[in-house]
Order: structure tokens, then C-alpha cells, then sequence
């Protein structure tokens, strides 16, 4: 510990030198925090999702294509079945056209049934299914605009020609996506005059166990009709909406791995010529009587202040840019309102450390075990 | 009663490799420095006198024969064994000074101390104590770029005697002085030799040291060329006192 205050009088030796090297190592894990970031939202949304006992039942021929809405029924009737609810997607914006988020109407019968973890309180539900023009905002939209609990607004449609006004009754919490609103589809099908399709449905079955054969029978159910369908787990759907990014998240994770070793680099550079011009001290302390395990410890201690300075920095910088930036773009859907997560925190201050231990070991070594007498010669 | 020696080498050569070329430094040189003295070693560029110095100091390895300082024999200690007998027995005084830019003339001297252990107040008292010996106890937190070259030289000679060790051994240390400064230093380690008793083995081109030292050992082509009486008469000690 008495060498600790050593290690900080070194690091003022050439102050805007250690202040640009702890800048870049901040930016360049600035960066890895923020691309590893949303790879890991979308692995966990899967994750969470892996268990679900809740079926997607959507148009064999795609997404856009809509189905009747009379298969409700029938699927209440399929065995292992616990509860259906009918979903379309409204696409409505608010007020300006960049003020996306996923707005769906559903049926409201069964939405604590189907959505449990969605920490629907039971008062909201009931309002919910008492006010036609009820809906359920993600905490991160209301958040967005300011919303309050009782207050009306207006979306406006993009697909329908028409606008909605809305009553908020409840917040979304638990698992539910943060940025989503849900309102009523009967309020949607009465402006809409009728329509009867619906987008997708919404299956919960009794138990996971059940899900594979259920999933079966709905196909079944509906082969070699105007409408087939495709049933897939809630993973499964999910996943197919997050393989729509694969490609970027595995771009953001090989740039992230590029920005790392790229300042590894430079951090390698940094420390070499600081080490480099401290040969002389190294051997002037070394002759003195400190031992070469000291020096080293006390340089790398001091490379990796550097370097976790700069991690906490980058990491700060990152979990303060989704905090007030969130990514409320329609198209992100699940994997909008991005947060830095404790286990992104945890690998990017090991990569810090790693960048600071690493980067300075070898010229820290190499000068610690250098003749003295050759070392103190460059000097004279 | 047997004289004891501060500095004993019997026999030493120390050979160097420059490429293909073999320089010997040192040759079969045999020298006995007996404790408290004031000795300089002198002679020509080349002639092993820097050499002589780093092994006393345990900061280089003889190639052959026997090297023992302080009574101690570290012809055959390891590098980490070295460092920690050097920690303890030898102070050291470069030329250069080579003070840390970024620590203050109290950190500086403190340093040797980190390596004791001393309390903060204890290392402390005794940076305060070596500092006063060498006239600055009022220049304890400039920085070495606040200082003058034979201040700079000063502090570099309580670093070396901080730790209270039994050798002093000061490589050219008037070297990079003007003439008034290095006699200002001259007298303060003759000066430390008399009051402290601590043996000083001083290599020098300076002519004045003569002046200073008790012994003097001339090196040529790394043999002994002789071994002089210095001209440090009691007039000139009772002088400087």
C-alpha cells in the first residue's frame, strides 16, 4: 500500500498524456459497451421467452397477410388451449412522424390470462376491459411523452386512414416490451367498420409441455384453407424478428472486438514510450534496492488505473447515452430502449483491465529485468 | 585486532562481450578498502573505474574472483538477494543525480525508505534529518527542476545516506558541476565521512578530490596502476569543519 501514492505521482508525469490515453480507451469501450449492448438485449429477450407456455399464430404466406377473424373460435377449441386473443398492428404515430412505437389493438378479454408477466395491475385490467377506448402504454413511451395515467390522446393511423383517441388506464411493467401501447381491437374494428381479419393470434396452451402438439393441431386446424396459418413459439416468432438484425449484431460484435484490440494497440504504443523514457528510473530505483517484481507491479497498477479509469468512463458515457437516447424507432420493436446491462458493465471493465495489464506487461517487463549498469549508462 | 575492510575484491576481472569482441574491464585486480575511509578511484576514460564501482555496489557481476563489501561476501548473491543487501549497505550517488522529475526533494530522499519498515512519521523524521545534513531542509517540497544542479546533487546524496547505510559510492559525482558547486559537494562528503564515519568510495576525474580523499586507487586499462595517498592534510579537514 505504500507504493500505492507512487503509482499516482507517475500518473502526473505527462498529464495530457494520461488524460488522452484514458480518453481513448473511454470512447473506444464507449463504443464496444454500446454494439455489445443490444446483442445481448435480443439473446435475452430469447432467453426469457425460451420457456413460454404462449403461441404466435400468424398467416403461412407472412406477416402482412391478414386471416379471419373467425378462427378465434376454433382455436378455443383446440385441446390444451387456455386462452386466444386477436392482435393487429395499428402503426399509428403521435403527434410527429418520428414519435414511433409499437401500438397493437388486442381483444381484452383475456390479457391477464395471456400476458401474466406483464405485471398488469388488477385495476388497470379492469379498466382496460371497461372503457372501449382504453390502453396500456410501455413506462418508456409514457416516459417519452410525458404521459400521465388518465390522460387522453390522440394516435394517428399510418395503414388505417382514420385516428384514434385513447383513454390511458394502466403501464405495462414486468417482461412486457417497455416502449409498447395496447388498446382495445373491437374500439379498432368499430372505426375500422368491420373488417374481420386479424393480423395474428395470440395462443397461451396449459403447460410448455403442450406447446410442440398444439402448435401442431393449429396448423392442422387450418391447412388447405383461404388462410393458413404458421404457429411458432414465442421464441421462435421472436427470433425470426430478431434474425431480421443478426447481421448487424454480429457486425456490432466484431467492431466492438475490432475497437478493442485496435486500442489494445495504441494503449500497447502509449506505454512502451512512457516506459521508454522511464529506463533510467527504472534502473536508478532497481539500484536503489527495489525489486523488479515492485517496479512491475507498480507500472502495470498503474497502466491498469489508466485503463479502468477509462472503462468507467466509456461505461458511464454508454449507460448515460441509452438512458436519455433510448432507441424508441417503431422498427426496433423488442429490442428498442437498449440499456447497458451489469454483465456488459462486467466484460467491458475486464476488457479494460485486460487493455491496461496486457498493453503495458511487456515493455514493463522488459524493463525491469534490463542490465542496470546498461540502463544507467543511457543517461551519461 | 585484524582491520576490517568495507570493500575487499581479491583477484577480480570482469570481462564484457561486444559482439565478437571481448573487452576486459577489469583485470585481476585485488583491492582493500578498510571502513570509514574516503577513497577515490581515478584514471583515465576506460580504464575500469565505473566498472570497480558497480560491482562494489552489487549492481554488476565480477567474471571471476571475489568480491565482498560491508564484510559481506556477494560475489554469488542473485539479482533479488542484491537488491535487498543494496537496499540495506549501499548508497548510491549517480552523476546525473537521477532524481524522480515527478516526486518533490522529500519524496526523492524518502523513496530508499519505502523499502524499510519504517512508519510514515518515522520515514518522515529521518528524510528531515538527512535533508538538514545536506542543507536543505528548506527545499523539501520543490521539485527537482526547482532546484540547482549542485541542490539536485545534494538531495541525490541524502537519498543515498537516508537509510543510514555502511557504503557510500558516488559515480563522478562533481561531474556535471561547476567548479564551485563541486567543491561544495567534495566538502559535504568529506563532511559525512568524518562525522557519520561512513566509508566513501568515490570515482572522479575531478582533480580537487585529491584534495578530499584519503586513498586514492589508479586504474589503467582495468589494472591497478597504484595506490596513492590523498592530500587531505588535518589543516585542510580542520578547514572545511
Amino acid at each position: 500500500m505504500k507504493f500505492v501514492w507512487l503509482v499516482f505521482k507517475n500518473l502526473t508525469r505527462n498529464r495530457r498524456r494520461s488524460v488522452l490515453t484514458i480518453l481513448s480507451i473511454a470512447v473506444s469501450l464507449f463504443i464496444f459497451c454500446a454494439l455489445a449492448s443490444v446483442p445481448l438485449v435480443a439473446r435475452r429477450i430469447l432467453a426469457d421467452s425460451a420457456s413460454s407456455v404462449r403461441i404466435a399464430c400468424h398467416n403461412k404466406a407472412g406477416l402482412a397477410y391478414p386471416m379471419p377473424q373467425s378462427y378465434k373460435h376454433r382455436i378455443a377449441g383446440i385441446p390444451h388451449v387456455v386462452a386466444v386473443i386477436s392482435q393487429n398492428w395499428f402503426g399509428g404515430i403521435y403527434d410527429e412522424v418520428t414519435d414511433q412505437f409499437p401500438n397493437l389493438a388486442a381483444d381484452p378479454e383475456d390479457i391477464e390470462v395471456m400476458w401474466p408477466d406483464w405485471g398488469l395491475s388488477r385495476e388497470a385490467v379492469d379498466q382496460f376491459k371497461g372503457l372501449r377506448t382504453a390502453c396500456l402504454v410501455g413506462p418508456s413511451t409514457m416516459k417519452e411523452f410525458h404521459w400521465q395515467i388518465g390522460q387522453q390522446i390522440m394516435l394517428r393511423g399510418t395503414i388505417y386512414p382514420f385516428n384514434l383517441t385513447l383513454n390511458i388506464v394502466g403501464v405495462l411493467g414486468g417482461k412486457a416490451p417497455p416502449n409498447f401501447m395496447l388498446f382495445r381491437r373491437d374500439y379498432l374494428e368499430e372505426l375500422a367498420g368491420e373488417t374481420g381479419y386479424v393480423d395474428n393470434y395470440w395462443v397461451r396452451v396449459d403447460e410448455a409441455a403442450s406447446v410442440p402438439k398444439t402448435m401442431a393441431a393449429l396448423d392442422q386446424e387450418f391447412a388447405n384453407s383461404p388462410a393458413e396459418t404458421l404457429s411458432e413459439s414465442e421464441a421462435s416468432f421472436l427470433g425470426n424478428f430478431i434474425d431480421n438484425y443478426r447481421i448487424f449484431f454480429q457486425l456490432a460484435e466484431m467492431l466492438g472486438l475490432v475497437v478493442i484490440v485496435t486500442i489494445g494497440l495504441v494503449a500497447a504504443n502509449t506505454a512502451a514510450m512512457s516506459i521508454r523514457e522511464r529506463r533510467t528510473e527504472i534502473a536508478v530505483m532497481r539500484a536503489i534496492g527495489f525489486q523488479s517484481g515492485t517496479i512491475l507491479f507498480m507500472i502495470l497498477s498503474e497502466s491498469l488505473l489508466v485503463a479502468l479509469i477509462g472503462g468507467v468512463l466509456g461505461c458511464g458515457a454508454a449507460f448515460l447515452t441509452f438512458k436519455f437516447f433510448s432507441i424508441g424507432a417503431v422498427a426496433a420493436g423488442p429490442l428498442a430502449n437498449v440499456r447497458v446491462s451489469p454483465q456488459i458493465v462486467a466484460e467491458t471493465m475486464i476488457l479494460a483491465a485486460l487493455i491496461g495489464i496486457v498493453s503495458a506487461f511487456v515493455p514493463a517487463y522488459s524493463a525491469t529485468r534490463r542490465n542496470i549498469v546498461e540502463a544507467l549508462r543511457m543517461v551519461a | 585486532m585484524a582491520e576490517r575492510y568495507a570493500v575487499d575484491f581479491e583477484h577480480v576481472t570482469r570481462i564484457y562481450r561486444r559482439d565478437e569482441f571481448e573487452i576486459r574491464a577489469l583485470d585481476d585486480v585485488t583491492v582493500k578498502v578498510p571502513e570509514g575511509r574516503f577513497v577515490a578511484i581515478m584514471g583515465p576514460s576506460g580504464s575500469g573505474k565505473t566498472t570497480m564501482l558497480n560491482l562494489i555496489a552489487g549492481i554488476d557481476h565480477a567474471t571471476s574472483g571475489r568480491v565482498a563489501v560491508g564484510g559481506e561476501e556477494i560475489t554469488g548473491m542473485k539479482e533479488s538477494q542484491l537488491a535487498g543487501w543494496r537496499a540495506r549497505h549501499i548508497g548510491l550517488i549517480f552523476q546525473f543525480y537521477n532524481l524522480i522529475p515527478v516526486l518533490t526533494a522529500l519524496e526523492n530522499v524518502e523513496l530508499p525508505l519505502l523499502l524499510t519498515p519504517l512508519k510514515k512519521t518515522e520515514r518522515r523524521a529521518h528524510v528531515e534529518a538527512a535533508l538538514r545534513a545536506v542543507g536543505l531542509a528548506d527545499r523539501m517540497g520543490h521539485y527537482p527542476r526547482q532546484l540547482s544542479g549542485g541542490q539536485e546533487q545534494r538531495v541525490a546524496i541524502a537519498r543515498a545516506i537516508v537509510t543510514d547505510p555502511s557504503i557510500v559510492v558516488a559515480d563522478e559525482p562533481t561531474g556535471d558541476l561547476d567548479a564551485v558547486s563541486a567543491e561544495d559537494i567534495l566538502n559535504l562528503l568529506t563532511e559525512l565521512n568524518r562525522q557519520f564515519h561512513k566509508t566513501i568510495v568515490m570515482v572522479t576525474h575531478d582533480m580537487r578530490a585529491e584534495r578530499f580523499v584519503e586513498t586514492i586507487f589508479r586504474l589503467d586499462k582495468g589494472v591497478l596502476a597504484g595506490v596513492e595517498a590523498g592530500k587531505m592534510t588535518e589543516v585542510a579537514v580542520a578547514a572545511h569543519r
